[in-house]
């Protein structure tokens, strides 16, 4: 049987331990606390409904092309595809809207925000950006797009 | 914290009022780090997650149906984009032996063995040293369980569930063994690989008889 009384002392004392050695860095936590500056409530969300990193099977990965990493984001009236390609912390990025069309991207990350155009086939490309959480808001401007349309955040 | 009390700090931040936001970021942080540190992604990696953590909430806000399930979702989103990030790394770097790390060994020269003196040298008795340095002896498996178990405040087992993807029934008798092992560790002062020579053969020898 197990000793439940010793158990539960044994979890008190590595609780502390834990607390001791790691407890979240305030940066981090600080940075947490302003992720709330981010919200965007007049934008559509486009979720992240793939990526090659995870999406893709082993099969594939094995055939394997040196590509970079495939996103794909998805809201109600816009797809955005994107391939992010890597060189230490610096990320590339090549995108292309759907339906295309030629509106302003602000490419969302770290602590600022880089804007960009697409051309009138919706294509774009941006970079070298920093490692790190990044979403893409597409802003009115086009033919199609009634409401900004923001990614999910993804680490890249 | 209570579900309604969750409820209306949900409600207020997407009004945009940061004392509630900051509220929710306090309560739920030391979850989110722990799924993090659990899925043992260094401090470059489970920074990213649990930024992009906060920043998927920030964006779902308005979208959260059940306040009583935030503490599930946030662990949910930190176990996948652990996971994610886990295999961009993967793909990256040179592969280890997965045996041995499968193992929790930790051998004298490697990153991780300066990674465990750093660690040992934060903690101020040799009791807590002792019990760290087991701890980290420990299978992946319990050390990411009494990791998420020990977050601070104490996690519900649907949010540990959620941040392990493993079944709510299945989290006591696990919790119950790891610590069992681990408390074995510290008296036997055997290391994890003994030890588990050493339990299979008594439990073979009782089969027998013996």
């Amino acid at each position: 049987m197990s000793d439940e009384t010793d158990n539960a002392d044994l979890e008190e004392e590595l609780r502390q331990v834990v607390a001791q050695i790691d407890s979240v860095p305030p940066a981090l936590l600080e940075a947490a606390v302003g992720a709330l500056a981010w919200r965007t409530i007049d934008a559509d969300l486009a979720e992240l409904v793939f990526d090659s990193l995870v999406d893709q099977d082993e099969a594939a990965l094995v055939r394997g092309t040196t590509h970079g990493r495939m996103l794909s984001f998805r809201a109600r009236t816009l797809s955005i595809d994107v391939e992010v390609t890597s060189k230490g912390n610096s990320r590339m990025m090549v995108g292309q809207l759907v339906p295309p069309q030629a509106v302003t991207v602000d490419i969302r990350h770290g602590d600022s925000v880089i804007t960009i155009e697409t051309d009138e086939l919706g294509r774009f490309s941006a970079g070298p950006l920093q490692a790190g959480p990044t979403s893409l808001r597409c802003r009115t401007g086009g033919d199609t797009l009634q409401r900004p349309v923001a990614t999910a955040w993804v680490a890249i | 914290m209570e579900s309604d009390e969750i409820g209306v700090l949900v409600r207020a931040a997407a009004g945009g009022d940061s004392a509630a936001w900051k509220a929710i970021v306090d309560h739920f942080s030391g979850l989110v780090w722990a799924i993090t540190r659990g899925y043992r992604l260094g401090p470059p990696d489970a920074a990213d997650v649990f930024q992009t953590t906060w920043l998927r909430l920030a964006e779902h806000l308005d979208r959260i149906a059940s306040p009583e399930r935030l503490g599930a979702w946030l662990a949910t989103t930190a176990r996948r984009e652990s996971l994610r990030i886990a295999r961009a790394a993967a793909r990256t770097t040179p592969a280890h032996d997965g045996t041995l790390v499968g193992l929790g060994h930790v051998d004298d020269h490697s990153p991780e063995q300066a990674v465990l003196d750093a660690e040992q040298a934060m903690l101020d008795s040799e009791r807590a040293r002792q019990l760290w340095r087991a701890f980290r002896e420990l299978s992946d498996r319990c050390q990411q369980l009494l990791r998420v178990l020990m977050a601070s405040p104490p996690p519900s087992y649907a949010e540990v569930g959620a941040a392990l993807g493993m079944p709510v029934g299945s989290i006591g008798p696990s919790r119950a063994r790891c610590l069992d092992r681990l408390r074995q560790m510290l008296t036997g002062k055997v290391s994890a690989r003994l030890l588990c020579t050493h339990r299979y053969e008594k439990q073979r020898l009782e089969s027998i008889g013996v």
